[in-house]
């Protein structure tokens, strides 16, 4: 019989929303009441989230985020900014002995971008593992990473772009050099694709989780079954949105 | 005095170093590491920056002391290491 894992789908969340639910699924992973867990999800309003080391205001323009109605939140994962609009993100929070995940951590973000990737394939769309942490299709990257590992439990999360719109994302984040802005985003749209821009059609966002979810099966060789968020995880979601992602010395940290 | 230094490293992540330093002791004072490197465990970033307050701002003694921090607290980086944080830090001043 193949091991069974939970399936959550949480879509319109905000920002500080997304981030204690993934905080929230370690705990209760940790203390072993809920079996390995895959979340595929979405934000409202859009937002920036940053990486756990970086500097907030070295990297988004807060006034503009402001003004557009972006969150920005500081993630608990390293990696660099992301600005989360039309994609599909993932989560995956499972215990650091299972099975399934190498011990070594670039070994484990392989792994993990695996079912991302025969994910992608259940859309029709070819890719390769970019290690360390992104997926590319046709040289250009689709998928990135990001994943840290606390209480002896790994969560790994990541987004998928559906669609993208870099000269969006440009104006929120902040560019090192202003002269050199334009080039960069011409850079970066040379390097950067997704699923509708591919597909040439616009896929819905359950129809790339239902594709992902295939991929997490294909590649794990489990059944996910679509599950809640228990009680407690409910209160636990709360208590991280209110006293850590919301908050300004959280997000300010550096 | 305060500076600031933005640096790739190579086959890596971009680095950008905050640091406060007595200038005439040649001491660092203060210093923030961030950028989109990974760290693990994390708070081993926030152990770094603490002991490498009153380091003297040589090459050898950054590195020697990046390194013990490293073995000691177990830490492992992706798109970062001791030559380039030591780097980082010595560009502040250039």
């Amino acid at each position: 019989m193949k091991e069974k894992w939970r399936m959550l789908i949480t879509e319109d969340n905000s920002a500080y929303t997304n981030m204690a639910i993934d905080r929230a699924v370690i705990v209760t992973s940790q203390e072993k009441k809920v079996p390995p867990t895959v979340r595929f999800f979405t934000w409202s309003p859009p937002a920036i989230s940053i990486g756990y080391f970086q500097s907030l205001e070295e990297e988004v323009d807060l006034s503009v985020c402001n003004n557009l109605g972006i969150d920005y939140v500081r993630r608990i994962t390293g990696g660099g900014a992301v600005f989360h609009d039309k994609e599909l993100t993932y989560s995956i929070v499972i215990p650091e002995t299972h099975s399934q995940i190498p011990k070594n951590i670039i070994n484990s973000y392989g792994r993990i971008c695996g079912a991302i990737i025969k994910g992608l394939n259940y859309l029709g769309i070819e890719s390769q593992y970019a290690p360390i942490n992104d997926i590319i299709t046709n040289g250009k990257k689709i998928s990135g990473s990001a994943q840290t590992r606390k209480e002896k439990t790994v969560l790994q999360h990541g987004t998928v772009l559906i669609d993208v719109d870099v000269d969006r994302m440009f104006s929120l984040l902040k560019v090192p050099n202003e002269k050199i802005k334009d080039k960069l985003i011409k850079d970066v749209k040379q390097r950067v694709t997704s699923i509708n821009t591919i597909l040439k059609k616009d896929i819905h966002f359950l129809k790339a989780a239902e594709a992902m979810k295939m991929g997490f099966e294909k590649e794990f060789n489990i059944e996910l079954i679509e599950g809640n968020l228990t009680n407690e995880e409910i209160e636990l979601t709360k208590e991280f949105e209110t006293q850590l992602f919301s908050t300004k010395k959280w997000n300010h940290k550096r | 005095m305060q500076s600031k230094s933005v640096y790739k490293i190579p086959n890596g992540k971009l680095l950008k170093i905050f640091l406060e330093f007595d200038e005439n002791k040649k001491l660092i004072k203060n210093i923030n590491i961030t950028g989109d490197f990974f760290a693990y465990p994390e708070e081993a970033i926030d152990i770094l920056e603490n002991e490498l307050v009153n380091t003297s701002l040589i090459r050898n003694d950054i590195f020697d002391k990046i390194n013990t921090v490293i073995i000691k607290n177990k830490i492992e980086f992706i798109g970062l290491n001791a030559e380039g944080l030591t780097e980082g830090i010595l560009r502040c001043f250039s």
